[in-house]
């Protein structure tokens, strides 16, 4: 699902660059301002926004911007949530320190079993089946051993009060929004500079067509574990951001087969292969879930029969999905962009 | 396009073709038989092992009923198929609801079942399906999973997620080989060898199973010949969702019906494909009852793990060591 | 630039006003301090309504309403002049992370007690909400040790936990042993492999090992994927134990009953320990035959007592099914939420926790005694009984206090 032009014209991909940077600062900034005119049930909804966006940041640097399709992303969530975890209930170490573990851990790991899976030349479906593979084996293996407290997962212990430094503030703190506001942001100035950088211009490269990138001299294979490492590292920041807020976690909630579905949809709604896409598909798909949910508990008169069932929310999900890949498969924010730039 | 597109051919001057077994069908053998020796010497008990065995035998065939449908249409189509597993609990929810409404005996309902499967895959590829033709790969995996999501829920909405069961009364344990195992998982058991079969005649002795194996070949090559390429994509697709419909019916009587049922066996379905080979029938038969025994026999030899551990464990082996499975060809 | 502005903040705005329309609206916090309230008493509900444990989680929001109902008509809370109860039931769908959104706008919206939610791993998210929001925290069904392991004091149990029900099970086994005169020596265990089969398992293990038990193989399994335990029942044959003891859910239960059936593993008696299949009069119906003989140590009411045919007979009447264990400890949850908010006269949330933590509840669910909770919130007189199914029905038959009928041991396999 390539969006972006190809590699030709550096100085207009700088340009774009800097522009989608300057977005996404200003918009961080309005952003930040809009604890002020939500409720606290609404803030919950815009938090699972900005968890959904991380994620999806994540998932479209491996597979939108990087061209490899992962089906285990919830595998280095995962990671990020359990290690920060551990370090949190086992060592009492803050979580801050907790989530640069968790990230380079979850890099680590993919670039460990991404080079396995290029070495052996792995592409598309069963590459694809292969990361799926490995998150279910983490899965797994979070169920079965005592490190991660099997399946009875593990508890953050509660602190009194507010800690910055062990990330926990007072139900419904506004400080949490603004917390993952801020990691959003970071990992957006992150991509971007990724994008502008040479290495993620090789990236692009590659993803656009390997062997010519190949054939010029770029070390496809540094090039690709690079990108599946910063992929894997905004990922689990995601996930040790999960832990702090629902202060809770087992191995399904976060080595889950949904994590990985949820890693994809915002993307693939908003715009894979773009910076801003993931972050619109975001602000669709989170309030979808509460809207449907409201809608089960009080349906409109005329859908009675939907009282009390379930199962409607995933249907939407389910049905946008598909609605945008046989008609916009360039993503919400994707087909905008590029219609924009062909009226100009 | 591994063994759909293969016809053997003697070579030109040989008096004799003998049939030697492939190394890699050898291997896999050899590795099942050492699993048995290290499960005995685990329980030291042969009568358990003898029980995995069977159970692991019948459960896989089961198995390789589910991907007989993967692999044809990923041999045909290129398509993997993230919607096989629902499609399977489609066809566990109309014969839920024949045994429940009209106490129709579920295996009749497979005269139901298969059929409408057969027109709701045909009525998938044709609507949906076939516009991402030419598409990148992802369009095609998400749209299926898309279309995945879509039934699961829609099951899910419309029956509950209350786990139901059906029962038939003649469903009584059977002895074999002082191993004890349903008549049901029997059943299955024979029924897919039985469909299996039967495809098998229909892609080797029939002309439209050549058609259909020229496509899988040569797409392009077998349109200049004449062979309607759309129509036999569409025929497949069917033809591979109905293998799934006849898998979930037969499966029935001894699995419990809830909506993500059919995740279990997807995942499982494409460790089959892969390890067997892609689009490859006696490839997912094989692969079917070799995970079947991974499973059981996993079970033994690693109790305090997860069966499924070492069925992905073997999975992540096949896609490193030999990612075109026992009997498929390097791409 | 400012075009790029203009698109964005529309953007954002739209997101807003999607994260508001899509949350219900908020009524300005009632009065959670002071002493008399100014309308009805809400209690928060959390219950899986919609999902795969629907109908028991249905039940007990049902249960519960059932008793506000009761309650109310009683003429409410005497020490608060008569005020109201009202139920506030909200749908966890079997999440946890959708059970704490929900919990948190429950105490938004004023409730000064919660109740639930069915599952450990969801009580443990709705546990710590409580803490945090410093909001009495009523258990009615949830397993787990670990829940009240994390110190908190403002949620309480009222079922035996997980170790609870281990260790009693074992006890019972014993008894049954000595008083029919059949030794039982050896014990093979098949457990689900989740927190809850595991730590039950352990706190049987400990005790039946301490009266001299033998426990071994004892084999864990996959409660949602399992599909055929007939290898495991075989592994429990080929040990030659003298009987086998079963911790897990309904369906997998349902699929140990019909494996044992088939392989016939000799051993005196199959007992169920917090086993979700053998003490539910679904079970005979849907196994039949097999069914004959199975015991099960489990919380569980007391159907002896008057209170109890009572509540079933009301039950009935108002939604037409017979009622099942976890609602009942819904319907006592909310009358021990009341019982607390009685002795508090205050609705204020601290008053009530103190209120609640030094209680003497007298109860229809089967116990050691009227329900009293430790320090860590635990119910010190929680205790699970024995049940067996003898001729298609599911009886109580020990400890003597509760038993309608005789044991029947040993019942071989």
């Amino acid at each position: 699902m390539t969006t972006t032009a190809p590699v030709t014209d550096t100085v207009a991909q700088v340009e774009r660059a800097d522009r989608t940077l300057q977005v996404v600062l200003i918009g961080g900034a309005l952003a930040a301002l809009l604890p002020l005119a939500l409720g606290p049930a609404q803030e919950s909804v815009a938090i699972r926004v900005l968890i959904f966006a991380l994620l999806g940041t994540g998932w479209n640097v491996m597979s939108g911007l990087g061209g490899m399709f992962s089906f285990g992303h919830a595998a280095y969530f995962g990671l990020g949530a359990y290690s920060a975890g551990y370090l949190l209930v086992e060592h009492d170490v803050s979580p801050w320190i907790g989530m640069v573990v968790g990230a380079v851990l979850a890099a680590a790991f993919g670039v460990v079993t991404g080079f396995l899976a290029l070495r052996y030349k792995l592409r598309g479906a069963y590459f694809a089946l292969a990361t799926l593979a490995f998150a279910e084996m983490l899965r797994l293996f979070a169920l079965n051993l005592d490190l991660t407290n099997k399946a009875i997962g593990l508890n953050v212990p509660l602190v009194r009060g507010s800690s910055w430094w062990k990330l926990q503030f007072p139900a419904g703190s506004s400080n949490y929004y603004w917390v993952g506001l801020g990691l959003t942001l970071l990992a957006l100035v992150c991509v971007v500079l990724f994008m502008r950088s040479r290495m993620g211009q090789y990236a692009l490269a590659v993803r656009d067509d390997e062997d010519a990138a190949a054939s010029l001299g770029v070390d496809v294979m540094r090039v690709k574990l690079t990108t599946i490492a910063l992929s894997a590292a905004i990922t689990a920041v995601a996930g040790t951001f999960y832990l702090q807020y629902y202060l809770f976690v087992n191995p399904d909630l976060v080595f889950g087969n949904s994590v990985s579905i949820q890693a994809i949809l915002p993307a693939v709604v908003g715009g894979v292969g773009t910076v801003l896409g993931p972050i619109v598909g975001a602000m669709v798909l989170g309030p979808l879930a509460d809207l449907s949910a409201g809608l089960l508990r009080n349906p409109p008169p005329g859908l009675d029969f939907l009282q009390g069932r379930s199962g409607l929310d995933i249907m939407i999900y389910a049905a946008l999905l598909i609605l945008i890949i046989l008609v916009l498969p360039k993503g919400l924010y994707g087909s905008a962009r590029a219609w924009r730039r062909n009226r100009r | 396009m591994a063994d759909l597109a293969t016809v053997a051919e003697p070579a030109a001057g040989t008096p004799r073709r003998r049939l030697v077994p492939s190394v890699p069908l050898l291997v896999t053998v050899g590795l099942v038989g050492v699993a048995v020796v290290v499960a005995l010497i685990r329980t030291g008990s042969p009568a358990t092992v003898r029980q995995a065995v069977l159970t692991g035998l019948l459960l896989g065939g089961v198995y390789g009923l589910v991907a007989l449908g993967l692999t044809l249409i990923f041999g045909v189509l290129d398509i993997v198929n993230f919607a096989h597993g629902a499609l399977l609990t489609v066809a566990m929810y109309v014969t839920y609801t024949l045994s429940d409404r009209f106490g129709i005996d579920p295996y009749v309902s497979l005269l139901v079942a298969v059929p409408l499967l057969f027109l709701l895959g045909a009525a998938l590829q044709r609507g949906l399906i076939d516009r991402t033709l030419g598409q990148p790969l992802e369009n095609q995996l998400l749209l299926t999973l898309g279309i995945a999501l879509l039934l699961e829920n829609a099951l899910l909405l419309s029956y509950g997620g209350v786990p139901k069961t059906v029962n038939p009364s003649y469903d009584e344990p059977v002895r074999v080989l002082s191993a004890v195992a349903d008549l049901s998982r029997i059943l299955a058991f024979l029924g897919a060898l039985a469909i299996a079969g039967l495809l098998y005649v229909l892609l080797q002795r029939t002309r439209l199973g050549t058609a259909i194996r020229a496509v899988a070949a040569n797409p392009r090559g077998a349109q200049l010949v004449g062979v309607d390429v759309r129509f036999i994509f569409m025929l497949t697709f069917a033809i591979g969702t109905a293998c799934a419909g006849a898998a979930g019916v037969l499966v029935v009587p001894f699995v419990t019906v809830e909506p993500t049922i059919g995740e279990l066996f997807n995942i499982v379905a494409f460790v089959v494909v892969v390890l067997g080979g892609l689009g490859s029938v006696p490839g997912a038969v094989l692969g079917g009852l070799v995970i079947g025994l991974t499973e059981q026999l996993g079970g033994i030899i690693f109790p305090s793990q997860s069966p499924l551990l070492s069925v992905f464990f073997v999975f992540v082996l096949v896609l490193f060591l030999r990612p075109q499975g026992i009997f498929g060809r390097r791409q | 630039m400012i075009r790029r502005l203009v698109p964005l903040t529309a953007l954002l705005a739209l997101g807003a006003a999607a994260c508001g329309g899509g949350a219900p609206a908020t009524t300005p916090g009632s009065e959670t301090e002071g002493a008399a309230p100014s309308g009805p008493i809400v209690i928060g509900a959390l219950h899986p309504l919609t999902g795969g444990l629907a109908v028991d989680g249905q039940q007990m929001a049902d249960a519960a309403q059932l008793a506000v109902d009761e309650i109310n008509e009683a003429g409410g809370i005497e020490s608060l002049d008569g005020a109201k109860l009202e139920l506030a039931s909200a749908d966890t769908t079997g999440a946890a992370e959708v059970a704490q959104s929900e919990a948190q706008r429950l105490i938004q919206d004023g409730a000064v007690a919660l109740v639930g939610p069915y599952q450990s791993a969801v009580a443990s998210q709705v546990a710590a909400v409580a803490e945090r929001n410093s909001i009495p925290f009523v258990i009615d069904v949830a397993t787990a040790d670990s829940i009240l392991n994390q110190g908190y004091t403002y949620t309480f149990r009222m079922q035996p936990n997980a170790s609870g029900m281990g260790t009693v099970g074992a006890q019972y086994l014993a008894d049954l042993a000595e008083s029919s005169g059949t030794p039982i020596d050896k014990v093979g265990y098949m457990h689900e492999q989740t927190e809850f089969g595991t730590t039950v398992m352990e706190a049987f293990k400990a005790e039946a090992e301490s009266l001299g038990m033998v426990v071994d193989p004892v084999i864990s399994y996959d409660a949602f994927q399992a599909s055929d335990l007939t290898t495991e029942v075989t592994r429990i044959k080929e040990a030659g134990v003298d009987a086998l003891a079963v911790t897990g859910y309904y369906r997998d239960g349902l699929l140990i009953a019909n494996n044992v059936a088939a392989v016939q593993p000799g051993v005196q008696a199959v007992i169920g320990i917090a086993n979700g299949a053998y003490d539910l009069p679904q079970f005979p119906t849907d196994a039949g035959e097999k069914a004959e003989g199975y015991l099960d140590a489990n919380y569980h009411p007391d159907v002896t007592q008057d209170g109890y045919q009572e509540l079933a007979e009301k039950f009935k009447a108002a939604y037409g099914a017979d009622i099942r264990t976890p609602a009942v400890l819904s319907y006592e949850a909310v009358r021990l939420i009341a019982a607390g908010l009685e002795e508090a006269g205050s609705v204020d949330r601290a008053d009530l926790r103190e209120a609640i933590s030094g209680l003497t509840f007298e109860t229809i669910m089967a116990g050691n005694g009227p329900v009293e909770f430790d320090e860590k919130g635990e119910n010190t007189n929680a205790v699970p009984i024995l049940m067996q199914v003898q001729s298609g029905t599911v009886k109580q038959v020990y400890p003597a206090d509760f038993a309608e009928a005789e044991p029947a041991f040993p019942a071989a396999k």
